[in-house]
């Protein structure tokens, strides 16, 4: 039975260009959508117009028809869709709205009016088919990253949606927690679009198959016929690439960790005898699960963090990228915040600017810039000021296959030039000469 | 125990605090605070426990400095300052001060073990009327540290360029970008609470469990506080 259908829906946002052009496409009760293409290509729209968010929280020009469970999304607003739809959303600190996971849980079954008695059951039934009853009595926000996108999974699921709609939901989890994620949803019983950035994971889950780019819908079949379309017209989108390791030999030392103990105030130790060196040429990456202390072991080398107890020795000037740098950025104007590094030179910023493909950018606000866009400026604000350490942190987090190659062409480039790169990442396809792994698989409060 | 139940009992020691003339008892009452405090995690707890100790403190501290009571034995006397008047220290001044300052740090501490302890989206919402003003309370408290992390998010993110940020004009420059950032998050928040249902007519509320015996007797003890206090100041 179809639970929507989608007939020739085109949509611009009110300053923006068509963000989808003439889409079409039905979905059916309990299939499994995976939604791919590039950043900007439209997919968290059209999730947003399955649940009547466009038109009416964003405005802008709609134009065709978008039917919910015979409801046509133009006449009833959201709230009248939600429990028919459901939605989780990247980030879930963008979501969540109580204090008490219970009570999180619980919100969209109190503004649902379902009757109160079947409330409290629906919330156990939620948080117990996502493996999380054990949070039911905790704060919000003394979860870690993964446990509160988990959260988020169970208050959408206990309203007993028909459609689920998943905005790149696993992009913050580590392998496994993002496996342990979907088999929830797939457990789920409704029908589902996934919109994701991990292509594999998502043809793994899925029934099938749409691919946007531009806005348009290019691909629209089964997973087998897919990843043979995928295979033909977008190589990078069939399976996940690897990438070679540097050629060039490393050299001197930049950063020698040995020993190291860090704790975050008077909290568990994140890191305990932890060594590392990175030598000038050198690609090394930090891998493990949520929490296994990458970011910290990332801080130390850049000069960011102070160890307890160890030594860091360091040569040379480090840079270090946040994860999701988009989200701070500091100043007024594009080139700004990337002359910031380099004492106000427009000259340099505006060549970094060139250099990332954003030279169109240098007088427009950070935040008037695509989620990919600001990505790639802050890695020109870090990238200007030519340091010989280069630390990323999660650099290639909900980034797309193409963008995901540009990021590795552009690490080995600094390598080969001489710059040591030093990458904390769940991401094990990306170049490198060492791969370290970090730490156990406790999971790190959101709030460190 | 239930959070109303809690919250009396809370407010009860503070009513307590400031009826009582005696300073073993508000120091008592402190203490006992300090304590229900340390159950909250040691992340979170210490921004509020500073906060409540060095308010006490400095009143502790500075008011016997600033008040003349003219009573009580004088320890001290210092200069005419102008505005302030003569500074000096007397026994009845400090007194005062110890008193007042512990009753400051039985408020703070009260407040304190609500914000980190309590479920109080619960609790603001179990008054049955103004759901509106009740969630905004619940986001709010909910948001400071999301905004706590921001800041620090936004300081990392400066420094790693190599830029050090120093003094109180140096983390200015992070509110613009601070306060844009509270907005877009505000804005994905209102778009997340309209998808899963806010605003539709014929909302309900899920069932509070049922008043305890315990919570009985905290109610109980709670008021026995407050009449102990008014009758034995």
């Amino acid at each position: 039975m179809t639970i929507a259908r989608v007939e020739a829906l085109s949509f611009a946002y009110p300053d923006g260009s068509p963000a989808l052009r003439d889409v079409s496409f039905e979905l059916r009760d309990g299939e499994v959508v995976a939604l791919l293409g590039p950043s900007g290509s439209g997919k968290s729209t059209l999730l947003r117009a399955l649940a009547g968010l466009v038109p009416h929280f964003h405005g802008g020009r709609f134009s065709g028809r978008v039917q919910v469970d015979g409801n046509d999304t133009r006449a009833v607003r959201p709230a009248v869709l939600a429990g028919t739809v459901a939605s989780v959303f990247q980030d879930p600190e963008d979501q969540v709205v109580m204090t008490v996971v219970g009570n999180e849980v619980a919100f969209g079954l109190e503004n649902l009016g379902a009757q109160p008695a079947t409330i409290w059951p629906r919330v156990e039934k939620a948080l117990g088919a996502v493996g999380a009853s054990h949070l039911r009595g905790r704060r919000t926000v003394e979860l870690s990253g993964g446990e509160l996108q988990r959260v988020c999974l169970a208050a959408a699921l206990a309203l007993e949606p028909r459609l689920l709609l998943l905005d790149e939901p696993t992009s913050q989890l580590d392998p496994a927690g993002a496996d342990a994620f979907l088999g929830s949803v797939a457990a789920a019983g409704c029908a589902v679009v996934l919109s994701e950035q991990r292509v594999e994971r998502a043809l793994d889950a899925a029934d099938r198959v749409l691919y946007l780019e531009e806005g348009r819908l290019l691909f629209d079949g089964p997973v087998a016929a897919a990843r043979e379309w995928l295979a033909a017209h977008r190589p990078r989108y069939a399976g996940r690439e690897s990438f070679a390791a540097p050629e060039t030999p490393p050299g001197e030392a930049l950063v020698e960790i040995e020993a190291a103990r860090f704790a975050y105030g008077d909290g568990p130790i994140v890191l305990d005898a932890a060594s590392l060196c990175v030598h000038r040429g050198e690609i090394v990456t930090l891998e493990g699960p949520n929490g296994s202390g990458k970011s910290t072991l990332a801080k130390l080398a850049a000069g960011l963090l102070v160890p307890g107890a160890g030594t860091v020795r360091r040569s040379g000037r480090a840079t270090y990228l946040s994860q999701d740098p988009g989200r701070y950025l500091v100043r007024e104007t594009a080139i700004q915040e990337v002359a910031l590094a380099v004492g106000g030179d427009g000259r340099r910023a505006q060549a970094a600017l060139e250099r990332f493909g954003l030279g169109f950018a240098a007088s427009r606000h950070p935040r008037d810039l695509s989620s990919g866009e600001r990505e790639r400026l802050g890695l020109a604000a870090v990238a200007v000021s030519d340091p010989d350490l280069l630390v990323l942190d999660e650099p290639t987090r909900g980034v797309d296959p193409d963008r995901r190659a540009d990021l590795a062409a552009w690490m080995l480039a600094e390598a080969a030039s001489g710059r040591a790169i030093l990458v904390a990442t769940h991401d094990s396809g990306l170049p490198a000469d060492r791969r370290v792994r970090v730490g156990t698989a406790r999971e790190e409060p959101v709030a460190v | 125990m239930s959070p109303g139940a809690a919250a009396a009992l809370l407010a009860a020691a503070a009513a307590a605090a400031f009826l009582t003339d005696r300073i073993a008892v508000v120091a008592l009452i402190v203490v006992a605070l300090f304590l229900v405090c340390l159950r909250a995690p040691a992340a979170r707890r210490w921004p509020y426990l500073v906060g409540a100790l060095v308010s006490g403190a400095g009143v502790i501290v500075l008011s016997p400095l600033l008040w003349s009571s003219g009573a009580g034995t004088l320890i001290w006397e210092g200069p005419t300052i102008p505005v302030l008047g003569p500074i000096d220290l007397s026994t009845d001044e400090i007194t005062a001060a110890v008193l007042s300052g512990l009753r400051l740090t039985a408020v703070a501490l009260a407040f304190s073990a609500y914000a980190l302890l309590l479920d109080h989206d619960r609790l603001v919402a179990a008054g049955g009327f103004a759901r509106r003003s009740a969630l905004a309370v619940a986001l709010a408290t909910r948001l400071v540290p999301t905004l706590e992390r921001d800041a620090a998010g936004l300081a990392e993110s400066v420094r790693g360029r190599g830029i050090e940020l120093s003094g109180p004009r140096g983390y200015a420059t992070l509110l613009s970008p601070l306060v844009a950032g509270s907005l877009e998050r505000a804005s994905s928040l209102a778009e997340a609470m309209e998808a899963r249902g806010y605003g539709r007519a014929g909302s309900t509320r899920a069932p509070r469990p049922p008043w305890t015996w315990l919570d009985r007797a905290a109610l109980a003890v709670a008021a026995a506080i407050v009449v102990v206090a008014v009758l034995v100041p």
